[in-house]
């Protein structure tokens, strides 16, 4: 009997614990299984994520790269990644990367469009052999990139992304010296000017198959030609300066040269005036379908009102006395995109050598410059910066990408003594848009990452 | 009815209360550990919806599938406190930027745990979904270009480079109150828009 009764109980304790043991199994496996869920999903991600770095990499160092990768093992699971040319006409291309672990499949996909100067709001090689610094008062409203340091003093702010090759420099120290940046701030980004930004665009302007070419001009390359100058005289002259005048869709151009006017300034010195061929009228949509206007080994002297997207350059080869571009006076949008968001006239002045707010009447009382900037071996300045009067202001409105920091005037303490203030502001289109043809960095930036 | 069988009577009352007592100990044991189970299972499933929800939107961060509508991923965040933040992100990938926000309510009165609270997300101009899975706590650190932390809410959030999230979930319910918790933390979580351009 006692026998029975203790085989009873056994039995009944082995089947309570049976019992128990199986719920707390189902709860540990429960427990398990979401764990290993999580851990599938983010695995998988993980690999999607990898995938699209390593292409990107890819892509940074080859921008012609879109091999992508077929069912790589990776983290015991398979990656693909495939690029695809997403938007041809803005070039941009996507990475399409999928990761799959233990059959949980996690997609990212980057857009990168081509990354061009004109986004820069300021780009320098060198930022001067002298004591150049950003100060407190300087703000830069778009993006920031230095091949030289960022030398900083009292905080000076940077509204978007500030990248440096070298890094940073202090005017004394980082407690009292750290740049506000709102944006990323990365160092050791190489993004050197190319040597063939220029010629981009006057392969783009001689170039009939790229949207139907630009209007080319030949410069000094055309040759000289005899005339008889203002004072009766007979004189070879080259077409190398070049006087624009934008007047809506219309441009006005014609060449310029100098002549002996016969008299002698105080020291001596023989007096030139500038005399003028006769003025050429085009009608820009027919005479640069492509929005780009060149003139090879010459100078451009511009002033006007743009109505439209142009690239306006000029080359010097290696002589510096040409590839310059001359500011005679205003040259602003016809639809200003401060008053009118929507506005779509943009420009682009492309030097080899220079871009200089000429010394003349029209200047000296403030110059609006709408446009993005970019010079290959020099910088944007004042002409005579040192010397000419006080100038007023440079309001820009757009941005610089230059190869030397430029000088458009002298100070003492907060007064200017000659040439300009600045006053310069971002075009936030310019993030988005681009004049045509405008010099690339030979890359892609991701403008896009979904996850 | 000999001494002997006074004995067995007695000896069998003992074992047989001992067993008594093993048996309401192991059932009490059993209840506890059956709750606290219970309990952190769906403490853990709570917590893994949670962060897959999070992690969803805060992926999207300053996302657009048209990224010419927003070219400027710097102005994804608007608003950013210690307990709550507001953000750009095109959730439903269908080009059209949204506003999600996220943040800490009140606590809650209907259930035993008296620290658990609302847990907010709130997309667009819909009413705010309430999230009752026994959020205890939800903050937020920021972090600039740089590093360093920035002083939560954030007056300028154009100087947010990365942030971290942090969130506590415990259980609703407890035996003898003693409640599971866990906790969930994204360590300088840099939503890769931010970082564009």
């Amino acid at each position: 009997m006692s026998g029975k009764a203790i085989f009873f109980v056994v039995m009944g304790f082995s089947l309570l614990f049976m019992i128990a043991g199986q719920f707390y199994n189902g709860v540990s496996g429960r427990m398990t299984d979401n764990y290993i869920d999580y851990f599938e999903q983010t695995t998988a991600h993980n690999i999607a994520i990898s995938g699209a770095n390593m292409a990107a990499n890819e892509l940074f160092f080859d921008a012609d790269w879109n091999a992508g990768y077929n069912n790589i093992d990776y983290q015991n699971g398979k990656l693909n990644v495939t690029i695809i040319n997403s938007d041809p006409k803005r070039h941009q291309k996507q990475i399409y990367s999928v990761g799959t672990y233990n059959n949980i499949t996690s997609e990212v996909i980057v857009t990168l469009s081509p990354s061009k100067f004109s986004r820069f709001a300021y780009f320098s090689v060198s930022e001067g052999a002298g004591d150049i610094w950003w100060i407190n008062q300087d703000t830069v409203w778009g993006p920031f990139h230095t091949q030289d340091y960022l030398k900083a003093s009292n905080h000076p702010s940077f509204m978007m992304s500030a990248t440096t090759l070298k890094g940073l420099k202090y005017y004394k120290n980082e407690k009292t010296d750290r740049p506000i940046i709102h944006g990323k701030y990365d160092q050791g980004v190489d993004l050197a000017l190319p040597k063939d930004g220029v010629i981009q665009v006057k392969n783009a302007a001689l170039d009939k198959s790229l949207d139907g070419g630009g209007y080319y001009l030949a410069g000094a390359d055309a040759g000289s030609v005899k005339l008889t100058n203002p004072k009766g005289k007979s004189q070879t002259v080259l077409r190398d300066e070049v006087y624009m005048d934008f007047q809506g869709e219309y441009l006005y151009y014609k060449y310029g040269y100098k002549y002996d006017t016969g008299k002698k300034d105080i020291k001596g010195n023989i007096i030139y005036a500038t005399a003028y061929f006769d003025s050429v009228k085009l009608y820009l949509p027919d005479a640069a379908p492509n929005g780009v206007i060149f003139v090879n080994n010459g100078n451009i002297h511009m002033k006007g009102t743009i109505s439209g997207q142009y690239t306006i350059g000029c080359n010097g080869n290696t002589e510096s006395i040409y590839g310059n571009v001359y500011l005679d006076d205003d040259i602003v949008y016809q639809n200003n995109p401060k008053t009118n968001p929507g506005a779509l006239d943009l420009l682009g002045i492309v030097a080899k050598n220079g871009v200089k707010v000429t010394e003349n009447a029209a200047n000296n009382n403030d110059i609006n410059i709408h446009a993005s900037i970019y010079i290959e071996n020099g910088g944007f300045g004042a002409e005579n910066y040192n010397t000419r009067p006080v100038s007023g202001k440079i309001n820009l409105l757009g941005g610089i990408q230059q190869a030397l920091r430029g000088a458009v005037g002298t100070f003492s303490g907060t007064t200017i003594t000659h040439g300009f203030s600045k006053q310069y502001r971002y075009d936030d289109r310019l993030m988005v848009l681009y004049p045509p043809f405008f010099p690339g960095t030979g890359g892609y930036e991701i403008v896009s990452w979904y996850e | 009815m000999g001494f002997s069988t006074l004995i067995d009577i007695l000896g069998s009352t003992i074992i047989g209360g001992i067993l008594l007592i093993i048996v309401l100990r192991l059932n009490d044991t059993a209840t506890e550990k059956t709750t606290n189970y219970g309990g952190e299972l769906s403490l853990q499933q709570n917590l893994v919806t949670i962060a897959q929800i999070m992690e969803y939107d805060f992926r999207k961060m300053g996302y657009c599938k048209d990224w010419l509508k927003f070219p400027d991923p710097k102005l994804s965040i608007i608003s950013a406190g210690k307990d709550n933040i507001k953000f750009f992100a095109d959730i439903d990938n269908n080009g059209i930027m949204d506003t999600v926000s996220y943040y800490i309510g009140d606590f809650l009165t209907s259930t035993p745990n008296p620290r658990d609270r609302y847990f907010y997300r709130k997309l667009n101009n819909q009413p705010p979904a309430a999230i009752n899975l026994g959020v205890t706590q939800f903050f937020l650190r920021y972090f600039d270009t740089f590093g360093d932390t920035l002083t939560a809410p954030v007056s300028d959030p154009t100087l947010i480079n990365s942030y971290e999230l942090n969130i506590q979930v415990e259980t609703v319910y407890a035996y003898d109150e003693q409640y599971s918790s866990a906790f969930w933390k994204q360590i300088r979580l840099l939503a890769r828009n931010l970082r564009n351009r």
